[in-house]
């Protein structure tokens, strides 16, 4: 198992499009994230999206957090490219909240990113899973989020954080699956870590991440979750 | 363009008065009949006041005959006719790609659409002023801790050419906060508000961190949101960093400090301001307290023309002894959020140090409760912190002692936990004001 290794020759001589952070199971690690990585993402985003329905007159709602901007940036503007709109919200409890007023003030195809602080706070609200979410067509989930939402009888997608990678599942209860172009994913002991393909500030090799789950093949896998189903 | 300079773009951040005033002029007027064509509340509100853009030739014409818009009208706008951008959205809808929100601290969050391109949001060239004003440079790393609903603030570090760190907008994460500095090194911090003082204050503590050391790299820290009290200012003059403060500019612009600290530059070529008296039309006088009201000037997607921004501010257009000569402003509260008890009107400014010098309440959460404009007694709400709950009779009591000196009025104290008045607001403030 390797860990990651930053300042990698890459070939982008403009300044770090920025340093943010992604869980490799024990800590957040900083990240140094080159332009030239984010700008293959964008591109890498479209097809994902395409797969659960977002194209041109769609809007997704997306729910994140600061430290993970190089994770979701390429897909804002993934999104953008592809045609459709995106809405932003804060991946917390407080900003339930603004996740509500989005989906009953405008019609989104997708929320993507939900995650347990942002249930918490409607369970503080008061508000049923059901009635937020029931009217969005996808609603991708992050490990957590998800099994609660299927426990109400929702059918969420995976929306997973895997180290560095985002992994989606194009259909509920598929798979989640990474840009197999950027990551190659391995399983070690339950645990899923990844190695990177192409030229980044920071190259991965093995890289363990917080995400315990069961391969499908090099770029898909099932992430642990309590639910048999 | 050495980094010894004062300015980033010389030319602009110092132009003649006459130079400003013809620069503003030429783009209201392109700005009025775009915003008369394509807005639909813009155009209503003109209508009714008998006013077409024509008749505007110069910023003489238009604060004379320029009717007014406000958060009200808005409002009606959005609700009456089942319009989510309130009548304000001047391209066609398929050409909004993002559409974002305000903080939502005084009530429901207006969207805000926006168009962006390949790279990203919209963001103003001014804001590369206000980075390198405040001492940052190209190739610096700059520490960005901000929640991400309003968009990618990080977005004018990289406009820049800087590298923002990413770091959450959160209390309980500031011990990262302090791992990162150490780490990186940054030059820029943006941004603080009195809970992320607190936090970072006590994550130092907590982690053993050595605040000279957390803090050595940095020549700018940038406090956003709402002013910080005195008592979270003294922690951060402990650190030894100049603060800048900074505000929105009627939800139109924005405002910064420069080294010279005496007033908030606002860059004059993207925003026209007037600063006039709140209950009615005409101007206040220089560093006068009155209304800011905002008028866009390069922001087609959705301009606020004559935005009465309900908050009140002092202005002044004297040029600044550092050279630049666009206005400067200093925010004093809300209008509105004043109540007269005895003959005297109270803002949440003014109650301000009182709560804070009580340790329990140090952190400064408090609402004025506000049931009429003239109350017999002033009501506080104050937030305390979690290691208080078995001496709360004295912490009122402290309240009660500190107000009364300080205002020579005798409130009425209700305590709740600090976390309950955060979940009020957004992030970085919450609503000071409170009907019950």
């Amino acid at each position: 198992m390797t860990a990651a290794t930053t300042d990698q020759p890459v070939d982008d001589t403009r300044p770090l499009w920025g340093i943010a952070q992604y869980d490799d199971g024990t800590r957040r690690v900083p990240w140094p994230v080159s332009h030239a990585e984010i700008e293959r993402g964008m591109a890498g985003a479209i097809p994902t999206l395409t797969g659960v329905g977002v194209g041109v007159g769609s809007r997704v709602l997306w729910c994140t957090l600061l430290s993970e901007a190089a994770h979701f940036w390429p897909l804002f503007i993934g999104t953008m490219l592809g045609g459709a709109q995106f809405s932003l919200a804060d991946a917390t409890a407080p900003d339930a909240l603004r996740v509500g007023m989005f989906l009953r003030r405008l019609e989104y195809r997708a929320v993507m990113g939900v995650n347990d602080a942002v249930l918490d706070g409607f369970d503080e609200l008061g508000r049923s899973y059901a009635e937020v979410f029931g009217g969005v067509p996808v609603v991708g989930a992050r490990p957590g989020a998800y099994e609660r939402l299927r426990a109400v009888g929702l059918a969420p997608h995976w929306f997973v954080l895997c180290g560095p990678a985002v992994a989606i599942s194009v259909e509920p209860g598929g798979p989640a699956r990474v840009d197999p172009g950027e990551w190659t994913l391995h399983e070690e002991y339950g645990r899923i870590l990844v190695t990177s393909r192409r030229p980044r500030a920071t190259t991965f090799d093995r890289t363990p991440t917080a995400i315990r789950g069961s391969l499908v093949d090099d770029h898909s896998f099932f992430p642990e979750t309590g639910d048999p189903s | 363009m050495s980094s010894l300079e004062p300015y980033f773009d010389e030319v602009a951040e110092t132009r003649s008065r006459s130079d400003l005033d013809a620069m503003q002029l030429e783009r209201l007027l392109l700005m009025l009949p775009h915003a008369y064509e394509h807005s639909p509340l813009v155009r209503s509100v003109w209508e009714e006041a008998g006013v077409h853009p024509r008749d505007i030739r110069s910023l003489a014409d238009f604060s004379e005959r320029a009717p007014f818009t406000d958060k009200e009208t808005l409002r009606h706008w959005r609700e009456d006719r089942g319009d989510p951008y309130a009548g304000l959205l001047c391209v066609p809808v398929d050409e909004v790609t993002t559409i974002l929100s305000s903080s939502g601290t005084t009530g429901e969050p207006t969207l805000q659409p926006q168009h962006w391109g390949a790279s990203g949001g919209p963001v103003p060239a001014g804001l590369s002023r206000d980075l390198w004003m405040m001492g940052m440079r190209p190739g610096d790393r700059v520490m960005v801790v901000i929640f991400t609903f309003r968009g990618p603030a990080f977005g004018m570090v990289q406009q820049f050419g800087a590298t923002p760190i990413l770091c959450d907008y959160d209390a309980a994460d500031m011990i990262r906060f302090c791992e990162l500095s150490l780490e990186f090194r940054p030059t820029g911090l943006y941004s603080l508000s009195s809970m992320i003082v607190h936090a970072i204050a006590e994550a130092c503590e907590q982690g053993g961190f050595d605040p000279a050391d957390v803090f050595s790299s940095y020549r700018a820290m940038v406090q956003a949101g709402e002013p910080l009290g005195a008592r979270a200012r003294a922690v951060v003059e402990s650190w030894g960093v100049p603060l800048f403060e900074h505000t929105g500019v009627g939800d139109v612009g924005t405002a910064f400090e420069c080294p010279e600290h005496d007033g908030l530059h606002f860059w004059e070529d993207d925003t026209f301001v007037e600063n006039l008296d709140p209950d009615g039309t005409e101007p206040v006088g220089d560093r006068e307290r009155g209304e800011l009201v905002a008028t866009a000037l390069v922001n087609r997607t959705t301009p606020l023309i004559r935005f009465r921004s309900d908050d009140l501010v002092k202005l002044t257009r004297v040029p600044c002894p550092c050279g630049r000569t666009h206005s400067r402003l200093w925010p004093v509260g809300r209008k509105g959020d004043g109540v007269e008890i005895d003959g005297r009107t109270i803002l949440p400014i003014d109650v301000w140090p009182a709560v804070e010098s009580v340790d329990e309440c140090s952190r400064g959460l408090f609402q004025i409760v506000r049931e009429a404009p003239q109350m017999e007694r002033l009501r506080l709400r104050v937030g305390y912190g979690p290691d208080c709950t078995d001496r709360l009779d004295t912490v009122r009591d402290d309240l009660m002692a500190a107000v009364t000196a300080l205002l020579d009025r005798v409130p009425d104290v209700e305590l709740v936990p600090e976390a309950e008045l955060l979940k009020l607001g957004p992030p970085h403030k919450i609503p000071r004001v409170a009907k019950r």
